[in-house]
């Protein structure tokens, strides 16, 4: 009304409002073409009294009056433009307005679609938003509803899991356990779905769809051969006992009855957000059919979602939701066909298999014990080997065993060893023991075993051949002949023999110069051979001596080379006091070495004889007679009889 | 095709005032009465044939107790419309189906339904003031007299409360 009026009076004062020249010569300040009002005006003047000639003339620019009369015809209407014209731009006025109709708009404006479809983006935004802000908000929300469905789910799972492990377990050992074992096998199953296949035998007799609200039958299909009762009943029955089960036990309130069994009867309900779907199943189903029950619930629900949600009572219209029905009423297993089988004949087989395993098991366990036997006498054998070993370590002289044991699978033995003695290590292998089975620790002593004490003393003595040492009782004896050096020698090395350890007697050897050799170094040092006076040439007549000498010499050699001894013959010339004493020196030196080759001729090894002068210094008689002189004038020989080198 | 409805409907009413009676002669049960006595509710289906459609009101008959709190509300759930049933020989019985009605209404809001004064046939022991009942049906409230026993009424009533729902 306020719209139109002042539309009027728009119209009323600007009749032209093409005309553009208004605005240049009459416009006051609330934007009245003034002149163009007179003129109007002039003319409903002369449409009154068509002989008016009034002609507006000199229109004053500014009319007070004209301000009251529009105060005074739309003065309301300004007002509530103004207040109306302040609210829509002032942003704070308008939100709070706006707030004010808001929800009724909307609650005005749920039927349009429309609006459903505007809000659903920023909606969608704001949940984000909110979810990211603070996630527990919309877990707080989803929590109630949420949970249960876990639960349910994670309890069918577990269900599922001792369902196929209790099947798997009860017919594993059977015959017929066997037979699917060998049926897994060869279709390359695993032997639980086998079992369950064979066991789970069952048939859905009846599929209720149920309207969650009223507790009304939408649709129901019955298998082939299913005794049947009024569905209609039978389904309002469900939700009846539904409702008393959760208003009965606390906890329920949420979930009620999903599962019932009636002896080889089992119903299983599934509720879904309008409508129930409730399997009336004989027999042994699995946890899995659950699954397919649900898909097939949440297959109608997502083709009818407003239908189901609206149902009335009026199930003309589900007539396409049967065939939904009809397939899970379709679901089963059936019993597998049963062989015809001669039971003497299975008895048989299984008498058969049952002697095999216990053939085999008796087998196993005489193995066993076979190879029980086998290692312990292997062990036996082994340790006798041992023992004897150390037996035989024990009577070693230079030995002394102090421990024995068994160590980590490991023989162990420990004690005293003289460096002599016989080496373990080496009577190890010669007992046939691995010495890597062995911990052997040997602390070296020196032992008073007459036999170490000879060993020690033949290696320090080393006696010629011709002497024998041997241990009789507690002493060591040693016999035959040697050079007096040696048996000098080991008469020291006796007397540094320990006290009270076996003593070393001597007595049984003789000293080779009181023998043969002895003899014969008598014959030959009781000869001289003698020279004239300032000859280094013997002296007529000796040469019979020589030849003797000689014979004797080789004789000697012979002799020594056989005691395996050294036999060393010192020829020394010898001068009279008459002249030059350096002269007779040299002569007396030439002289024996005159000798020398004289008896090399006659065949003695000159490697036998020395040579040396002794001058005038060692005279033989000391008187200053010729006779004196003439027998001072000779070469003397001395034989020497050493221990071999 | 003749369409064919179905409806939840509840029987209500104090102890012993024939609803299992009324039902159980007029109506098609498969369930036994032991239900009403473990469960606290018995299903039953009445076909009512309005010509144009059947109308198979599936008839929640509800354990009778005096006492209207032990009423199990959830069992109403879903209900398209409910049948009072008081004995026409004891007045308390009326007072319990009023105050059921006004236990429904409150937790269902307004919602069909039919009173039926039952126990028709013994008229010498009536007790209930015609003035009271016209005072019901003067506000609105569809009553009528039935006999469990000779049957008098009884469709009459169902058939109107299925017209009712059925409209």
């Amino acid at each position: 009304m306020t719209t139109s009026a002042s539309a009027t009076l728009e119209r009323l004062v600007r009749p032209f409002s093409g005309d553009a020249g208004i605005d240049r010569d009459g416009a006051d300040r609330a934007g009245i073409d003034r002149k163009a009002l007179a003129g109007l005006l002039a003319q409903l003047a002369r449409s009154v009294e068509p002989q008016s000639s009034a002609e507006p003339s000199d229109v004053p620019a500014v009319d007070p009056r004209l301000q009251q009369l529009r105060t005074l015809l739309v003065g309301h209407e300004i007002e509530v433009l103004s207040r109306l014209s302040e609210v829509v731009e002032d942003p704070e006025q308008l939100a709070s307005a706006v707030g004010r109709v808001l929800p009724t708009a909307i609650a005005l404006a749920t039927n349009d679609a429309r609006l459903g479809q505007a809000l659903a983006p920023a909606l969608a935004k704001a949940t984000q938003s909110s979810i990211r802000h603070d996630p527990r908000t919309l877990v707080n929300i989803l929590y109630p509803l949420i949970v249960p469905a876990i639960r349910k789910s994670i309890g069918e799972t577990i269900d599922k899991t001792f369902q196929s492990l209790n099947e798997s377990l009860k017919h594993s050992l059977t015959w017929r356990g066997l037979r699917w074992r060998w049926e897994a096998w060869r279709t390359g199953t695993s032997f639980a779905e086998v079992v369950l296949k064979h066991t789970l035998v069952y048939q859905v007799e009846h599929v209720f769809l149920i309207h969650r609200h009223t507790g009304l039958l939408i649709s129901h299909v019955a298998a082939e051969n299913a005794a049947d009762q009024d569905p209609q009943l039978v389904s309002s029955m469900l939700v009846a006992i539904q409702d008393f089960v959760r208003d009965s036990f606390t906890g329920a309130e949420q979930q009620g009855l999903d599962t019932v069994r009636l002896g080889e009867l089992w119903l299983w309900s599934e509720p879904g957000p309008f409508a129930t779907l409730v399997a009336v199943i004989r027999g042994n189903p699995p946890e899995g059919l659950h699954d397919q029950l649900r898909s097939v619930l949440s297959r109608i629900h997502d083709e009818r979602p407003h239908a189901l949600e609206s149902f009335d009572g009026d199930s003309s219209s589900f007539s396409d939701v049967e065939a939904h029905l009809s397939e899970c009423a379709a679901l089963g297993q059936r019993a597998p066909r049963t062989a015809e089988r001669g039971f003497p004949w299975l008895v048989a087989l299984v008498g058969l298999v049952l002697l095999a395993f216990a053939g085999a098991g008796g087998f196993r366990w005489w193995q066993h014990e076979q190879a029980w036997k086998h290692e312990q006498q292997l062990r036996e054998a082994k340790q006798q080997i041992w023992d004897g070993y150390v037996a035989r370590l024990r009577a070693q002289p230079g030995i002394v065993v102090t421990e024995v044991g068994r160590r980590d699978g490991k023989f162990v033995v420990a004690g005293l060893r003289d460096p002599l003695a016989v080496d373990p290590q080496l009577m190890l292998r010669q007992a046939g023991i691995d010495p890597t089975s062995v911990i052997s620790h040997w602390e070296p002593y020196q032992g008073l075993d007459p036999e170490f004490v000879l060993k020690r003393l033949q290696a320090s003595l080393d006696p010629p051949p011709t002497v024998t040492i041997m241990v009789e009782g507690d002493h060591i004896v040693a016999q035959g002949s040697a050079a007096s050096t040696w048996i000098e020698r080991a008469r020291t090395a006796s007397r540094m023999l320990p006290v009270g350890g076996p003593s070393l007697d001597l007595s049984g050897v003789h000293d080779i110069n009181e023998g043969a050799i002895g003899k014969l170094s008598e014959a030959i040092q009781s000869n001289d051979i003698h020279f004239n006076f300032n000859e280094s040439l013997p002296a007529a007549g000796q040469d019979g001596i020589l030849d003797q000498l000689a014979g004797e010499l080789n004789e000697l050699a012979s002799l020594a080379s056989h005691l395996h001894v050294t036999a060393r013959v010192m020829l020394t010339g010898h001068s009279d006091d008459a002249g030059n004493g350096t002269f007779n020196l040299s002569l007396s030196l030439a002289r024996a070495e005159t000798v020398r080759a004289l008896l090399k001729k006659r065949g003695v090894d000159p490697d036998l004889l020395a040579v040396r002068g002794a001058g005038q210094f060692e005279p033989l008689e000391a008187s200053p007679s010729e006779a004196a002189r003439a027998a001072n004038r000779r070469v003397k020989f001395k034989v020497g009889i050493e221990e071999q080198r | 095709m003749t369409v064919t409805l179905q409806k939840k409907i509840c029987m209500l009413g104090g102890f012993s005032v024939g609803k299992t009676s009324l039902v159980k002669r007029f109506v098609e049960s498969i369930f036994s009465e032991t239900y009403l006595t473990t469960v606290g509710v018995k299903i039953d289906k009445k076909i009512i044939d309005l010509s144009d459609r059947i109308v198979n009101l599936i008839l929640w008959d509800l354990a009778g107790e005096d006492d209207i709190s032990s009423l199990r509300m959830s069992y109403l759930r879903g209900s398209a419309g409910y049948v009072l049933v008081a004995d026409g020989t004891r007045p308390s019985t009326l007072e319990v189906a009023l105050s059921l009605r006004r236990r429904v209404e409150a937790d269902f809001g307004p919602l069909p339904f039919v009173l039926l004064l039952n126990k028709n046939d013994l008229r010498e022991q009536w007790a209930i003031r015609d003035e009271e009942v016209e005072d019901l049906r003067t506000s609105g409230w569809w009553v009528q007299s039935t006999s469990a026993r000779t049957g008098e009424g009884v469709d009459d009533a169902f058939g109107t409360l299925a017209e009712q729902l059925a409209r």
